[in-house]
């Protein structure tokens, strides 16, 4: 546990947060935006060097490989690990916040910021179109869910889906900063001042004006889950099961989304915890914060190995031809050894970290599970994708897979872009944090109005406040 | 918690003991008309047992029918104590207090239920034991244990022992409530079963941290059970919609919206036939209702999922029973009120706040909701079964006999016979659940707003 975490007593109880006043919340939130420039900016200029390099290696790598799109699994990989973090990160923010959780109020402005990455999966995301097949190869229809579509719906579909979910995000971050583009106008200088000016739209905070804004949260949280998956549906199908001969997996689009809201859910507590450490954040980012988000990752690291051995079992025990190709594609094949040691990182490390109430009750614990998780993540990302386009595009229209392909191995061009796409992806988050506060300042109002802390019988409590 | 109302615990322990110390005049009369059923039921059953499995409309090849749907059915409406009880408490949802126990009840008869139908459908239900005590190894013929035939009973009966345990921890402090207010063999029955419980601050942090624990420990057999139920067919790729890979928790989450809106069945009948107006108030179904709008729409999802993948592999007999599962009499007109029952009209209704609000409405669309998912096992099993296919040599559509159809009526006069004899020993609504809820709500004023609030302790 961390010594500098406020609300602990010396004797490692728990105190409930305390009620810090309105102006010093929106003093200290705002002066975040200035806090740090000078390193934020030599990390900018580092990630965006990365960035342009990466982008360079991806339009060599489409050039020297654009006949060949066995070798595209680690693009791949790269774009569903980047729109499975940043595409699940802002559900963070939607899902507790429908179902009335106060403890998620100073989380919903971190996890929204995640919507900005998707502009790089926007970039990222075009040659990969252009080595997508058609849904016709060689004369003939392959499979996929288009059926009887345009042959260059998945191509055009996708591609639309994928901008509406950015879309959206962006709106849902927008629509939830509008007040603290109004206090950037009232308590900043120079441009940040002239910034929060334009960008806030007249907003005073009267009631309409509030009730618009709950009502846009709302709507626009609501349509960006269906999107989420959605999206995670067509990505998954498009992009990896329609690729592979014979492989039919109902559950691959949800297990898809599931982990993709792990991957989420662990972008934020990482981000969480640098920003609380970094802007010195301890008054309003308490170990409730991580507590909650910490059992959260418990539930949905569960929900890996269910999603998981959901698909395996009936595999394994079908015994068809076309599941053990499955098998042997996905699990024993090429990649086993990334497999295993994806599976260790995504579920057994993290679920026995996590499992420990003394660990998620703390502000040190969560980030080790939250990091454990994205390497995970990633490594299954690898497994997927690069097996799944390794696939010789001949075989598309076997019943099965009968030959099992060869281990593909990334060369310099994909480690160039996988450490471009990643920096280019994260540039724009580092990067806002010197335009509005990392924290909402009017949701850490609001959580304060909401929780007071109380003495209950012989101990502490928090009396909080459920408006409908 | 909107309609919240300070009750004294006096009036609590009065109201909600009603069923206990002064019976309702309806109640005997309903349970020997029950009773009738019930045992109706049995005799329908015994002719089944001595007579054989041809009194039933099964044979080659559809030999899973109406007996198997209703297992599926019942371990489906069992899904509601833990969903109820276990998450919403991990969940720390106020809400859920008064609906608590009747949801346990209902987890534990209607797997009580759910296990006679196997025992049914084996025909000859003593050889069942060959299953547990493999009679001659020798020749090879013992149970194999990699089945999911016998994965299902384990997963059951761990179910059913777990889910038992689990009503009766939470029991514990009614029953020292009901020693102290009966005389004779009740006194000496409520003593035995009260385990000692006075009520110190010892007692109570023990039974909480047992609910906790069992909870947590009910969850992962609570998903369990119905992906074991639901991999007795997934993994068999012979069937033609069967073999699908989201089978696990597509039953599982249909299994949360069967039982959910089961609770929500009984929740109304509760409430017009105790008269606990002040306890099972109108937010109660809202809560509900919107619940079971997530879920109902995740298992639309997962519907559309299992279909949409079903016709993805374009193979030519799966295609052929999606055909006849969606278009061919009589199985289109089956599958059109499977989905206007389970989620159409249901859906529909929730949307609107008003009948969020409205009892009579709940219990009807609740009810609608159990027609639909009865169906939606029905659809799963039977048209796979049922399809023709090449070397088949005997054809003849599958059409349960009257006797299936006694038994099934019978399953739910049994279960509804079985919850109101426990009406009659045990309240239905725990009352130290009430009376914490009392003690850990409250109303703040935020500005010029009265806002409902919760209290959480901190470590």
């Amino acid at each position: 546990m961390s010594k500098t975490d406020t609300n602990t007593h010396n004797k490692g109880h728990h105190l409930p947060p305390k009620n810090v006043p309105f102006n010093e919340i929106t003093k200290d939130l705002i002066a975040t935006t200035v806090t740090g420039s000078k390193k934020i900016k030599q990390i900018s200029i580092l990630l965006s060097i990365l960035s342009i390099i990466g982008i360079i290696a991806l339009i060599v790598k489409y050039f020297a490989d654009h006949d060949d799109s066995t070798k595209w699994g680690y693009v791949a990989a790269l774009i569903s690990f980047l729109l499975s973090v940043g595409g699940g990160a802002p559900m963070v923010g939607i899902a507790p916040v429908l179902a009335k959780a106060n403890w998620v109020r100073p989380v919903t402005r971190i996890s929204a910021i995640f919507s900005l990455t998707g502009v790089s999966t926007l970039i990222l995301i075009i040659p990969l179109m252009m080595m997508l097949p058609p849904l016709m190869v060689d004369g003939v229809r392959r499979r996929s869910i288009w059926f009887e579509g345009p042959i260059y719906s998945p191509h055009v579909w996708d591609y639309v889906a994928l901008m509406g979910l950015v879309l959206t995000g962006l709106a849902l971050f927008y629509s939830a900063a509008l007040p603290d583009f109004a206090a950037m106008r009232e308590h900043s200088s120079g441009w940040r001042k002239n910034l929060g000016k334009t960008l806030s739209r007249g907003w005073i905070g009267t009631d309409s004006q509030w009730r618009t804004l709950r009502m846009r949260i709302g709507m626009f949280g609501t349509f960006y889950f269906l999107i989420l998956i959605f999206v995670n549906f067509l990505f998954a199908t498009d992009f990896a099961m329609s690729m592979v001969p014979g492989w039919r997996d109902a559950i691959f689009p949800m297990y898809h989304a599931i982990t993709s809201l792990q991957g989420g859910v662990a972008i934020v507590v990482a981000s969480l915890w640098i920003i609380r450490k970094y802007f010195k954040l301890e008054k309003y980012i308490h170990v409730d914060q991580f507590w909650s988000l910490s059992r959260l990752l418990f539930a949905l690291t569960l929900l890996w190995i269910y999603f998981f051995y959901s698909a395996f079992i009936v595999f394994w025990y079908g015994r068809s031809a076309n599941d053990i190709a499955w098998i042997e594609l996905l699990i024993t094949g090429p990649m086993m050894w990334v497999f295993l040691t994806g599976a260790f990182f995504i579920w057994i490390a993290p679920w026995w970290w996590l499992i420990w109430n003394k660990v998620r009750r703390s502000v040190n614990g969560p980030i080790i599970g939250a990091i454990l998780i994205l390497i995970g993540l990633f490594l299954d990302r690898l497994r997927l994708f690069v097996t799944a386009w390794s696939v010789p595009t001949e075989s598309i229209h076997e019943k099965y897979l009968k030959i099992i392909p060869e281990l593909v191995l990334p060369n310099y061009l994909d480690i160039l872009i996988i450490i471009g796409g990643i920096s280019l992806a994260f540039l724009p988050v580092l990067l806002i944090s010197r335009v509005i506060p990392v924290l909402s300042i009017w949701e850490v109002q609001q959580f304060n109005l909401l929780a007071k802390p109380i003495k209950y019988m012989k101990t502490h409590g928090v009396l909080v406040a459920k408006p409908d | 918690m909107q309609q919240r109302r300070d009750l004294n615990q006096v009036h609590t322990n009065k109201v909600l003991l009603n069923g206990q110390l002064n019976v309702p005049k309806w109640w005997a009369p309903t349970v020997a008309l029950l009773g009738i059923m019930v045992l109706i039921g049995f005799t329908a059953i015994g002719i089944m047992v001595n007579k054989g499995l041809g009194v039933t409309g099964l044979s080659r090849p559809v030999y899973w029918g109406l007996f198997i749907t209703t297992f599926v059915f019942w371990v489906g409406i069992s899904h509601a104590g833990i969903m109820i009880s276990a998450i919403l408490r991990l969940t720390q949802a106020e809400w859920r207090r008064p609906v608590t126990r009747a949801a346990e009840l209902l987890t534990v008869f209607s797997l009580l239920t759910a296990l006679f139908f196997p025992l049914m459908h084996a025909g000859r239900p003593w050889r069942i034991i060959y299953y547990i005590i493999p009679y001659d190894f020798s020749r090879g013929i013992y149970p194999n244990i990699r089945s999911p035939l016998i994965w299902d009973p384990v997963a059951i009966s761990t179910y059913l022992t777990g889910s038992t345990l689990f009503l009766y921890v939470a029991l514990i402090p009614d029953l020292g409530n009901l020693r102290d207010r009966t005389t004779g063999w009740k006194n000496a029955l409520y003593t035995i079963l009260a385990l000692g419980w006075r009520g110190n601050p010892r007692q109570w942090q023990m039974q909480t941290i047992g609910g906790i624990l069992l909870s947590a420990l009910m969850l992962p057999i609570f998903v369990s059970v119905h992906s074991i139920v639901s991999w007795d067919f997934a993994i068999i790729p012979s069937v033609e919609g069967w073999h699908s890979t989201i089978f696990a928790p597509y039953f599982v989450i249909g299994a949360v919206h069967s039982g959910v809106s089961a609770v929500v069945t009984m929740m109304a009948l509760m409430r017009w036939l105790w008269k606990w107006d002040d306890f099972i108030r109108p937010e109660h179904f809202d809560a509900l209702a919107r619940l079971l709008i997530v879920v109902a729409t995740a298992w639309l999802g997962f519907t559309f999922l299992e279909l949409i993948f079903a016709v993805y592999g374009l193979d030519a007999p799966e295609l052929a029973l999606r055909e006849m599962q969606i278009f061919h009499w009589p199985w289109n007109l089956l599958f059109i009120i499977f989905l206007f029952t389970g989620y159409i009209i249901p859906v529909g209704m929730w949307l609107f706040k008003s009948v969020r609000s409205n009892i009579a409405l709940m219990f009807w669309s609740s009810i609608l909701v159990n027609i639909g998912m009865w169906l939606e096992r029905y659809l799963i099993i039977v048209p796979g079964l049922a399809r023709k296919q090449p070397f088949v040599f005997t054809w003849e559509a599958y059409r349960p006999s009257g006797l299936e159809w006694l038994i099934l009526v019978w399953s739910f006069a049994w279960v509804t016979f079985l919850m109101l004899l426990f009406s009659r020993f045990f309240p239905l609504v725990p009352l130290f659940e009430q009376k914490e809820s009392q003690v850990f709500t409250d109303d703040v004023k935020i500005g010029r707003a009265k806002v409902p609030a919760i209290i959480r302790e901190i470590d």
